[in-house]
């Protein structure tokens, strides 16, 4: 298992040349031309993170912040609970204890988390990786299936899971390793009233919790028990001997290209990414006073990392919205908080900027927002800067790159309709096919190398053989790199359409129609066609009733080659999408092609 | 009649009512809503024009006496009733536009109850009358509670949930207090009362939610909606009538006015029930031909 710190840094040697800020000396032309971008902003070398691992690095927050306000989950009616630094610090040691003295677990072992995003995950999480255990990241609207493949492939021997899907994980749960279940509530660590009001209501008043028979200990009951277990002794010793190469986190991907493969992200990892976070957006953030929307959930790794660690270290406040959709449920976090920095992806900009609420009132302090997980529309990130008044800058990354590869520079002036510039430490190559790279602005594979990388996949040496050659991550992306280093996905190698020999991008044809004004949502896919091999085919999701085809093609024609117009414009009411609201092409293609 | 007691006790739910009402929204939840303001318009237009014209023609197509008339302008008169927008919820229709209406209605009430009311009253003989500047001083009394409620929504959001819900559960209490305190004292009474009286206390409510929900679509106004408009025209505060009765008339004249303010609050449960299981079968009907319209384009689209 290698990581990516420990690996020869040719960018490292460069700033250490460079560093300062003086002008790379003659005779280093490798100097990548994003350096330039960085300004006096962005440092070009990153000090190795202070800590040995993520518990220091999250009890020294703890210390630092003691009693401000770390989260508060906000209910769509504006219930709220909050836990305080010291809160999460003391609650997190409990559940370590019960982790390691009740449980028995050793260090190492895998512990699954499962729920939206609510108070008990950040003490789940904090609780896990004190206990020197690993976090397992799990999808709760994942199906009874998905869950087992994925409990029997970590290896999980324990599970804090939310108790809306208790029926789904008794019905596998003999089948899996788990041994140990215990339950938690959306409104778990809220106020007293406010928490059986709250939890009277999803009972029995919207019935969306379900009997079940599971052997399970609440996670109250839990902590309580670790607590008397631990009689005075400290969790430091559980972890003591992690280090950066240690597991910390196991984070499913790929379900959408065939079977769920956990990514190993390790504690360097995770400490490395955060600091390049912190490093891109550290002018935006003032440490102890920001407060961020957290309405991605806090599973996916870019909610993981963003908005839970780099926010956790830098003192926020973060809200934390159980179930974003439909988007009127993030209203009360919005005009009850001052929210100063939000995260995510496009259909979630896009679902505010349609909101009345949202338009009549926009929130006044935002300072940056920040979008990814999938290619940010041109239309939304205009509309918002011009409605909001901060920058809304799209990222780039993925789970196995922990997830941080690019960001847009938050200042100084940027590249429209790009993923910015690399995080610093982040080496970017463009391969072409024949796995050379490739000319200056021509289109190749994105491969990454960086401390950011994962250690691989877990269990799965071929799988990673395939994805990580001599250090660098074939992330299976099109990009360009303009002349200032900026870069530009063009799109998923295999979402790419051949018509009669020509490529089009579908991101580039759903990003012309989403421009015009009729059209909330778009999506495009290639479908076989006898003559053309494949043909354009755009599915809408109309915001004005009066949307033809007939316009929108007239449209696409005004904007786009002809090869790259769509041969049919279908409307829909909605169109297929990832929990965390990523528009599925596969599943779309499925759909149009399973049902014909 | 209700004891003095009785009365008091009964203004004091009003006033938790009253707050738990305001603390279902925000002042901006005002500011936002009136940007689209047709459907709210309507509402008021339903509330304030067509349901003091129902009590009034009811009254005067059964030629009823003076002592039930006042009790029947004054019940159609009265600001939407806390109650719908439970009835709202369960029947699937808009929850925003129920709480936005009863609130809006009430906040109104200060000038259009005594406006409408003495409108409609002008012909009563005799002094059955009911002074509007009592109304207009209760309702000011009453108005402190719903604004600072509404504060409170904003200031924290989890005492103002929770006042909403302890409004809605004293607005359910209420009518309980009735049943259980005024009915068995009144036997005698309710047994010896015509027909007309039960009629006009039934029909009161049906009335209202018929012509609401068509004066709606004639103003083009979708069928959800027009079927939320038409809940809350239909129901109306029922308690808060009952309250300025019991204040107004404290002679043995009480009890004869205050029978269909009474007993429009009891029966307007049984068919607001009623009518919520018909919209939300309405609704539900809706919803499926409008998923099976997007399976056949899923069909035709591919």
């Amino acid at each position: 298992m290698t990581l990516g710190s420990d690996l020869p840094q040719p960018s490292q040697a460069l700033a250490g040349a460079s560093g300062a800020q003086a002008p790379p000396p003659r005779g280093m032309p490798d100097a990548p031309p994003w350096h330039a971008q960085y300004g006096d902003i962005i440092p070009r070398q990153l000090p190795p993170p202070p800590w040995p691992h993520l518990p220091a690095a999250l009890r020294a927050a703890a210390q630092r912040y003691g009693a401000g306000i770390a989260f508060t989950t906000v209910m769509p009616n504006g219930m709220y609970g909050s836990l305080t630094y010291a809160e999460v610090d003391r609650a997190s040691d409990a559940f370590a204890h019960y982790l390691r003295r009740v449980c028995g677990l050793e260090a190492g072992d895998r512990v699954a988390v499962q729920m939206p995003n609510c108070l008990s995950y950040p003490v789940a999480v904090v609780g896990i990786l004190k206990a020197g255990c690993v976090v397992v990241n799990t999808n709760p609207l994942y199906t009874p299936d998905e869950m087992k493949h994925q409990f029997i492939d970590s290896g999980a021997k324990a599970i804090v899971l939310v108790d809306l899907f208790a029926d789904k994980l008794e019905s596998v749960l003999a089948d899996t390793p788990i041994q140990h279940v215990v339950l938690t509530k959306v409104p778990e660590f809220f106020p007293p009233l406010v928490k059986q009001i709250t939890y009277g209501v999803m009972k029995y008043w919207n019935r969306v919790i379900p009997a079940h028979r599971l052997r399970c200990v609440g996670l109250p009951q839990a902590m309580a028990a670790g607590t008397r277990a631990a009689g005075g002794a400290t969790v430091d010793a559980y972890h003591a001997g992690a280090t950066h190469d240690d597991i910390a986190l196991l984070q499913y991907t790929g379900g959408t290209t065939g079977v769920a493969k956990g990514a190993m992200l390790t504690h360097g990892n995770l400490l490395w990414n955060l600091s390049q976070v912190q490093a891109m957006t550290g002018s935006h953030i003032a440490e102890g006073k920001e407060v961020v929307l957290t309405a991605l959930p806090l599973y996916h790794i870019f909610a993981f990392s963003v908005n839970f660690l780099t926010m956790y270290l830098a003192g926020a406040r973060n809200l934390l919205i159980p179930s974003p959709r439909p988007v009127q449920r993030v209203q009360r976090a919005l005009e009850n908080y001052r929210v100063t920095w939000l995260t995510g992806v496009n259909t979630l900009y896009n679902a505010l900027l349609n909101e009345e609420w949202f338009i009549a009132f926009p929130p006044k302090h935002i300072k940056a927002a920040a979008g990814g997980g999938a290619a940010m529309h041109q239309a939304v990130v205009q509309s918002w800067e011009r409605q909001v008044g901060a920058p809304l800058v799209e990222g780039y990354g993925l789970t196995e790159s922990s997830p941080v590869v690019c960001f847009q520079p938050l200042h100084g002036e940027r590249r429209q309709n790009t993923i910015g510039i690399p995080a610093p430490m982040t080496e970017i190559r463009l391969l072409g096919d024949d796995g050379a790279e490739v000319g200056a602005g021509e289109p190749g594979e994105l491969c990454v190398r960086g401390p950011q990388v994962m250690a691989g996949y877990w269990q799965r040496p071929d799988e990673t053989a395939k994805t990580i050659v001599d250090g660098w991550l074939h992330t299976g992306d099109v990009a360009v790199m303009h002349p200032d280093g900026t870069f530009q996905i063009v799109d998923r190698k295999k979402d790419m359409i051949i018509v009669s020999g020509f490529n089009v991008y579908p991101n580039e044809v759903e990003d012309v129609l989403s421009r015009h004004p009729s059209v909330l949502e778009a999506a495009v896919i290639g479908v076989p066609n006898e003559k053309m091999g494949e043909e354009v085919q755009a599915y809408v999701v109309k915001r004005e009733a009066d949307a033809s085809a007939a316009v929108l093609e007239a449209h696409c024609r005004e904007h786009l080659t002809a090869y790259k117009v769509p041969r049919k414009i279908v409307f829909r009411d909605e169109l297929p999408k990832t929990a965390v609201g990523k528009i599925l092409r596969r599943e779309l293609r499925k759909e149009v092609l399973g049902g014909s | 009649m209700l004891t003095e007691l009785e009365t008091k006790l009964l203004g004091i739910l009003m006033i938790i009512i009253m707050f738990g009402m305001g603390s279902s929204l925000t002042f901006k939840d005002f500011a936002i809503a009136f940007r689209k303001p047709h459907a709210i318009l309507v509402g008021m237009l339903c509330q304030y024009g067509l349901m003091p014209f129902i009590a009034f023609s009811l009254a005067v197509l059964l030629r009823l006496p003076p002592e039930y008339v006042v009790g029947l302008v004054l019940i159609g008169c009265m600001p939407g009733g806390t109650t719908s927008n439970i009835f709202t919820y369960f029947s699937k229709g808009r929850l925003s536009l129920s709480i936005l209406m009863t609130v809006c209605s009430t906040l109104m009430a200060i000038v259009a109850v005594p406006l409408t009311l003495g409108l409609y009253s002008r012909g009563l003989e005799g002094d059955w009358g009911i002074p509007p500047s009592e109304i207009t001083k209760l309702l000011f009394v009453l108005l402190v509670p719903t604004l600072l409620g509404i504060a409170l929504r904003k200031f924290n959001a989890n005492a103002g949930a929770v006042m909403e819900l302890v409004g809605s559960v004293f607005g359910v209490l209420v009518i309980v207090f009735l049943l259980a305190s005024w009915i068995p004292r009144n036997w005698a009474l309710l047994m010896s009362t015509g027909g007309s009286v039960y009629f006009v206390a039934i029909a009161l409510g049906l009335f209202g939610f018929a012509f609401g929900y068509l004066l709606s679509r004639l103003m083009r106004i979708d069928s959800i909606r027009a079927r939320t408009i038409s809940m809350e025209t239909g129901i109306q505060n029922g308690p808060l009538a009952i309250l300025i009765v019991s204040m107004t008339f404290l002679d043995e004249r009480q009890a004869l006015v205050l029978l269909i303010p009474i007993l429009y609050s009891i029966f307007i449960v049984l068919t607001s029930t009623a009518i919520t299981f018909y919209y939300r079968w309405l609704t539900l009907r809706e919803e499926q031909a409008r998923d099976r319209a997007k399976i056949g384009l899923i069909g035709a689209g591919a």
